[in-house]
């Protein structure tokens, strides 16, 4: 017995051990931007990146080396999956690499932590990328980071539908995409005329660009705003597709039947990037590319669609902090880019780089690049993800429960600021 | 433990008997060496397995409870100790958290369902080859028992191309008697009773094993002299199968209570907690809590999913323990 009483002591000791050393700072300066030495990159640079950006860079890196003889690029490729999990563990255990691939929603939270080094204002030019890019590296007003590739979403529909629709104008604002959706319906015999995602993880990225088009802020300062008119008017328009069965309320993603459908025209349109070129290519078979083009997002107040990709991020635990960031400088050069498009298909975060034949020549990639300059990503914050499902969760309701717009952004606006920002 | 045995075999002449009833004796001072050295011993033993328990299991555990009494989110990872001691704040919330009390009704209706129907599913096919009504038997023991071992991610994933609303073989069935079938797992109300019928289907197998054991050490002669006072089949399981059976079932209904009450990969693959939350378990929650970095939050939640699974086995013990 007194052995037992004697752990509950030393247990509450150690408790009380580690709890008095608790306690947040109440200030937290402002981070300064620190510039880098002159001069080629020397010593060993270790870097991190995931999926097909992971694979691919360590060859690619080669031509840096050959400019920076002295210096040696070390690439990690790390899964998609596991990688929040290992940034935030190397994080805590101050055992990070020089440089990360970041995802762009993952930037407010990175931040926060106070890891990420600032980035030198001399060595990096922000004018040269598209706008909506470096916003997702700019958290407090301090840039943590550089965009590196990005991607926007169109709407993809099929061309041959449209054409048996009688559809001679291409839709340009929300009560024409309202009529697109209605002839693919009702004249081309589509089940979905826009099918647009009914909830579930990620619809927020369907929902939003239609309230940043309709001019809606998601914060004031520190302050969400997710309650406002604009973003009411939003969902009432996006509850639409719902009420009149413009849209299916199936998660076709979720059950792996979305680009099938659209092969089979039961889906005659739908929001998606990039990547879904080559899907339907692959999917719809020999000449199937020539039955599908693309749409930019319809014009309210604006015409703004949503941006994602990823950024490069350098870690104030960097042991080569000053070659760390010369790599990353060196893949944000405009021809570097390119060719970095043509080895893994990512497209360029820098405005220069589009001018590229093999960009600018491409129908479906020239009208991403024109979307690109008009696309928002939520302003970085620590607590995204987790507001992130809040709107999914109220936009499902609206979808399928047919819930209320007011009363969906009033929850969304209720449950998102019991959250905050993290800030 | 509390009375001394008169005769305790196997035990060397060293052991210190009968000290309480002698009182002190002039030995007292070396018998108290030697005791001391025997546990030094003891422990010198125990120790490889005491250092890593304390490391790997004990540590983490007082850390995570510490946790769960902290605001730590993943932005404090730098500086895990510069946080804010809340006291029990996020229990507090926990249970003004809509989405948490929807996951737990959930789950307490998973349980509540799933557990029986699954023990039922178990004892029946259990009974079926015990009493060889089943030809067979190795095939279908084998055949019950395949789904538990195979990988639940694999089962879900199949089981989610069954339910399709379209393509899958449930309404393929329906359709040829003429029904239009529903959309499964896209129904907010039949999601969840899809998900429970799933997981009886998958587990009942393995409580099918153990009940079989249970069944089989019931001597027969009880059964024949039932059969003699007239008993029929249905009062031979009723007066004879189930008292006997009843430490093998608390097992069964603990074991299943204990996993049930974790239910995560199955709305994880099949229906990422939707639609419209109605198959979010609180396991999901917790899951989905660390994953937005509410490390302080989500441990609070970890920890009363741990008292519920604590009460749900006490609260078993007490209705199934032999009264005798």
């Amino acid at each position: 017995m007194r052995s037992q009483r004697r752990l509950a002591v030393a247990v509450t000791a150690a408790t009380l051990i580690a709890l008095a050393g608790c306690g947040r700072d109440s200030g937290g300066g402002q981070d300064e931007a620190r510039s880098v030495s002159d001069g080629k990159a020397t010593g060993e640079i270790t870097v991190w990146a995931m999926g097909t950006e992971g694979e691919k860079l360590g060859a690619f890196a080669q031509d840096f080396m050959a400019e920076n003889p002295d210096a040696k690029v070390t690439v990690t490729a790390v899964p998609w999956d596991a990688a929040h999990q290992k940034i935030a563990s190397a994080i805590a255990g101050k055992q990070t690499p020089d440089v990360s691939m970041v995802g762009t929603t993952w930037m407010g939270e990175f931040a926060k932590t106070g890891t990420l080094d600032p980035t030198p204002t001399d060595l990096v030019d922000k004018a040269s990328f598209f706008p909506g890019a470096w916003d997702t590296t700019v958290v407090d007003g301090t840039s943590y980071g550089v965009p590196w590739y990005v991607e926007t979403r169109l709407i993809f529909y099929r061309k041959d539908l449209a054409q048996r629709a009688g559809i001679t104008e291409l839709p340009r604002s929300w009560e024409e995409l309202t009529a697109f959706a209605t002839a693919m319906k009702q004249k081309a015999g589509a089940e979905s005329g826009l099918y647009l995602q009914p909830g579930g993880t990620g619809s927020w990225q369907s929902f939003l660009p239609f309230a940043w088009s309709n001019g809606a802020n998601l914060v004031d300062g520190d302050r969400l705003t997710l309650d406002t008119p604009e973003l009411t008017e939003a969902a009432a328009y996006y509850r639409s597709f719902f009420a009149d069965k413009l849209s299916t309320t199936i998660d076709l993603g979720l059950q792996g039947s979305l680009e099938q459908s659209f092969v089979d025209g039961k889906t005659a349109a739908f929001i998606s990037g990039p990547w879904h070129i080559g899907l339907l290519a692959e999917q719809g078979g020999a000449g199937f590319t020539e039955k599908f083009g693309v749409l930019p997002m319809p014009r309210r107040k604006s015409a703004t669609s949503f941006i994602g990709g990823s950024d490069l991020a350098v870690f104030k635990d960097a042991k080569n902090r000053d070659g760390a960031w010369k790599f990353v400088s060196w893949l944000s050069r405009p021809q570097v880019q390119v060719k970095w498009y043509q080895t893994v298909k990512d497209l360029p975060a820098v405005q220069q780089s589009w001018q590229d034949p093999g960009l600018a020549g491409d129908p479906f990639l020239s009208a991403f690049g024109e979307q690109l300059k008009d696309a928002k990503s939520p302003p970085p914050m620590a607590t995204w993800e987790q507001i992130a499902a809040v709107i999914d969760a109220e936009v499902e309701r609206v979808a399928k429960s047919g819930t209320d717009p007011g009363a969906a952004v009033k929850a969304m606006q209720e449950r998102a600021g019991s959250v905050g920002t993290g800030g | 433990m509390a009375t001394a045995p008169v005769t305790t075999p196997g035990t060397g002449p060293a052991a210190p008997t009968g000290r309480s009833q002698t009182g002190r004796t002039a030995t007292a001072t070396t018998a108290r060496g030697q005791r001391r050295r025997r546990a030094l011993t003891g422990w010198a033993f125990a120790a490889p397995f005491t250092v890593l328990f304390g490391l790997f299991l004990a540590i983490p555990v007082v850390a995570s409870l510490v946790m769960s009494l902290t605001d730590l989110r993943s932005t404090d990872l730098r500086t895990p100790l510069s946080v804010d001691f809340v006291g029990l704040a996020n229990y507090v919330r926990l249970f003004s958290d809509d989405l948490f009390l929807r996951a737990a009704l959930n789950t307490g209706v998973f349980v509540l369902v799933g557990v029986p129907l699954t023990m039922v599913l178990g004892l029946a096919a259990a009974s079926a080859l015990n009493s060889g009504l089943i030809r067979l038997r190795g095939l279908f023991r084998v055949g019950f028992y395949l789904p538990v071992v195979t990988s639940i991610v694999a089962i879900a994933v199949v089981w989610r191309l069954v339910l399709d609303p379209e393509a899958g073989l449930v309404n393929a069935l329906l359709r040829l008697v003429g029904v239009d079938g529903p959309n499964w797992l896209g129904d907010s109300g039949l999601a969840l009773p899809s998900i429970t019928v799933m997981a009886a289907w998958r587990n009942f197998g393995f409580l099918m094993v153990v009940f079989l054991a249970g069944l089989q050490t019931i001597p027969a002669d009880l059964y024949e002299a039932a059969r003699l006072d007239g008993a029929s089949r249905w009062d031979q399981f009723r007066y004879v199968t189930l008292p006997l059976l009843r430490p093998t079932l608390l097992f069964g209904a603990v074991v299943t209570g204990i996993g049930y009450l974790q239910l995560f990969e199955e709305p994880f693959v099949m229906t990422r907690g939707g639609p419209l939350s109605s198959t979010l378990s609180v396991s999901y929650h917790i899951y989905n809590q660390f994953g937005f970095g509410n490390y302080g939050y989500a441990a609070a939640a970890s920890y009363v999913l741990f008292v519920s699974i604590v009460a749900l086995s006490v609260l078993q013990f007490r209705l199934l323990r032999s009264r005798d």
